[in-house]
């Protein structure tokens, strides 16, 4: 069999609208999970047990099962009452997913935190919440660096996940140009090493923004 | 205490002090006046409770029994619960400064940040009236040059310089120095004694507990040694470190005497 990438090129306009959707359940996803996972990991730690638990059975139950899973509950499960948008559901499952992941770090670098910062905090009339606030979690965060950059690289891998529910992401595009050109070969190779330059991005960005606070750990 | 000032106000009152760590009483029945401008040094082995005591100055160990009065206001209150005792000693806790056996500097901020971030947050100062007061500091202990250094770039000294200067900066009624040399470098002991000497100077009330026997002794006004939660002795520092009348005073000294830690 002879490669033939013309009609990647041919329908590489629609590749691109697929890597815009994906581009787009990324950034809302990344923020999503970091923002959400931070905040389940202060909840968690911080306050109650009453409503921490709730939540660490929330992060225990989206680290044991299948994002596939989860996606087909949000969406054909839940569909059964409630139509939920593919791209919503996706964004949805796949935000809850790693938010969990980054709760766990975020318990973790919390935690590492010594008690003598907390005490110093206190001990300038700081109150438990703002010592939280303006002390602990942003040092919590700059330890999370490393990891939530590795969370994010498979974040957006994961999102070629959300083809399985129908939302037109990179993956899903060219399911569509490929059953129409029957060249699955070509698209397929193109696609990974799409996938692969952006890793690439992700990964020169996670080492700048490493470099960028690793003295103010 | 010393007799040449007849008008000697006490700033903090130790009354009957008791804390006790689950079976362990750490405290047993302590009782201290600090008058304004006054610097007591307490020394005593590991494990005396003397740090227990500072910490429960500022009630980072809430203590079981007794008073404690900063100004003439009650420190601890048994009495308030939750969220009305945090308000309580949030406001209380303004008012003293602490400096830590290691440091504690907040390593996500710049020198200059770690100093002005309580009297900004805190007392909602000026943005730019925080940071001259930040380095007025700063260069009080002589490191304005590091203003926009962040702490781990700095030497174990500097930190508990900044450290010094960020307790300073919600300009506190009393400085509370817990072993703040005893994490230092032997070279790097003087430059942090030489800005605590200068504080001394300037009449700040000072507590300090301490394993420099003789830098307790030039500097402190009054000196009481510990050895299982209570104060075995207290006297001038003339009188307690050359002539102590306790047996368990003197064993202590004789090894400590001359010994930096």
């Amino acid at each position: 069999m002879e490669f033939d990438f013309g009609p990647v090129i041919t329908y590489f306009p629609t590749l691109l609208k697929g890597l815009g959707v994906g581009f787009l359940v990324a950034l809302v996803v990344a923020f999503m999970s970091i923002v959400g996972g931070l905040l389940v990991a202060v909840i968690s730690i911080y306050i109650n047990k009453v409503v921490s638990w709730p939540l660490r059975f929330f992060i225990w139950l989206f680290m044991t099962t299948p994002l596939l899973l989860q996606l087909y509950f949000l969406y054909f499960g839940l569909g059964e009452w409630i139509l939920i948008p593919a791209i919503l559901v996706g964004i949805l499952g796949l935000g809850f997913h790693y938010m969990a992941y980054n709760a766990d770090i975020f318990i973790a670098t919390i935690k590492s935190v010594s008690d003598g910062q907390y005490e110093a905090s206190r001990s300038l009339g700081f109150g438990h919440g703002a010592t939280i606030f303006y002390i602990i979690v942003p040092q919590a965060f700059i330890r999370a660096i490393p990891q939530l950059g590795n969370n994010m690289i498979l974040m957006v891998k994961d999102t070629s996940v959300l083809s399985a529910i129908g939302v037109a992401e990179l993956v899903y595009a060219s399911q569509y140009a490929i059953s129409v050109t029957f060249r699955p070969f070509e698209f397929f190779i193109v696609i990974a090493m799409l996938y692969y330059l952006i890793n690439i991005f992700m990964e020169l960005g996670q080492a700048w923004l490493e470099r960028q606070t690793a003295y103010r750990r | 205490m010393s007799t040449e000032h007849q008008t000697e106000t006490p700033m903090v009152e130790i009354r009957n002090v008791h804390k006790r760590f689950g079976d362990l009483e750490v405290l047993k029945g302590i009782n201290l006046t600090v008058n304004r401008g006054k610097i007591i040094s307490i020394i005593g082995p590991s494990g005396s409770g003397k740090s227990t005591l500072l910490r429960s100055v500022n009630q980072l160990e809430v203590i079981d029994q007794g008073e404690i009065l900063l100004d003439g206001i009650q420190v601890n209150r048994p009495d308030k619960k939750g969220l009305a005792f945090e308000r309580h000693i949030n406001h209380i806790r303004q008012n003293m400064g602490m400096v830590f056996q290691h440091f504690n500097l907040f390593p996500h901020l710049s020198t200059i940040d770690n100093v002005t971030l309580a009297p900004r947050k805190l007392k909602g100062m000026d943005k730019n009236v925080a940071r001259e007061l930040g380095m007025e500091l700063l260069d009080r202990v002589g490191l304005a040059e590091k203003a926009e250094v962040f702490p781990n770039w700095l030497s174990g000294g500097q930190k508990q310089r900044v450290a010094i200067a960020r307790a300073l900066a919600m300009q506190p009624k009393v400085m509370l120095f817990d072993e703040a040399t005893s994490a230092l470098d032997p070279e790097l002991v003087e430059e942090v004694n030489r800005v605590m000497r200068g504080l001394a100077e300037e009449h700040m009330t000072m507590l300090i507990v301490t394993h420099e026997m003789g830098f307790a002794r030039d500097v402190s006004d009054w000196a009481m040694f510990m050895d299982g939660g209570v104060v075995v002795e207290e006297g001038t520092p003339d009188k307690l470190f050359s002539d102590p009348d306790q047996e368990r005073t003197r064993n202590f000294l004789s090894k400590h005497l001359g010994d930096h830690h």
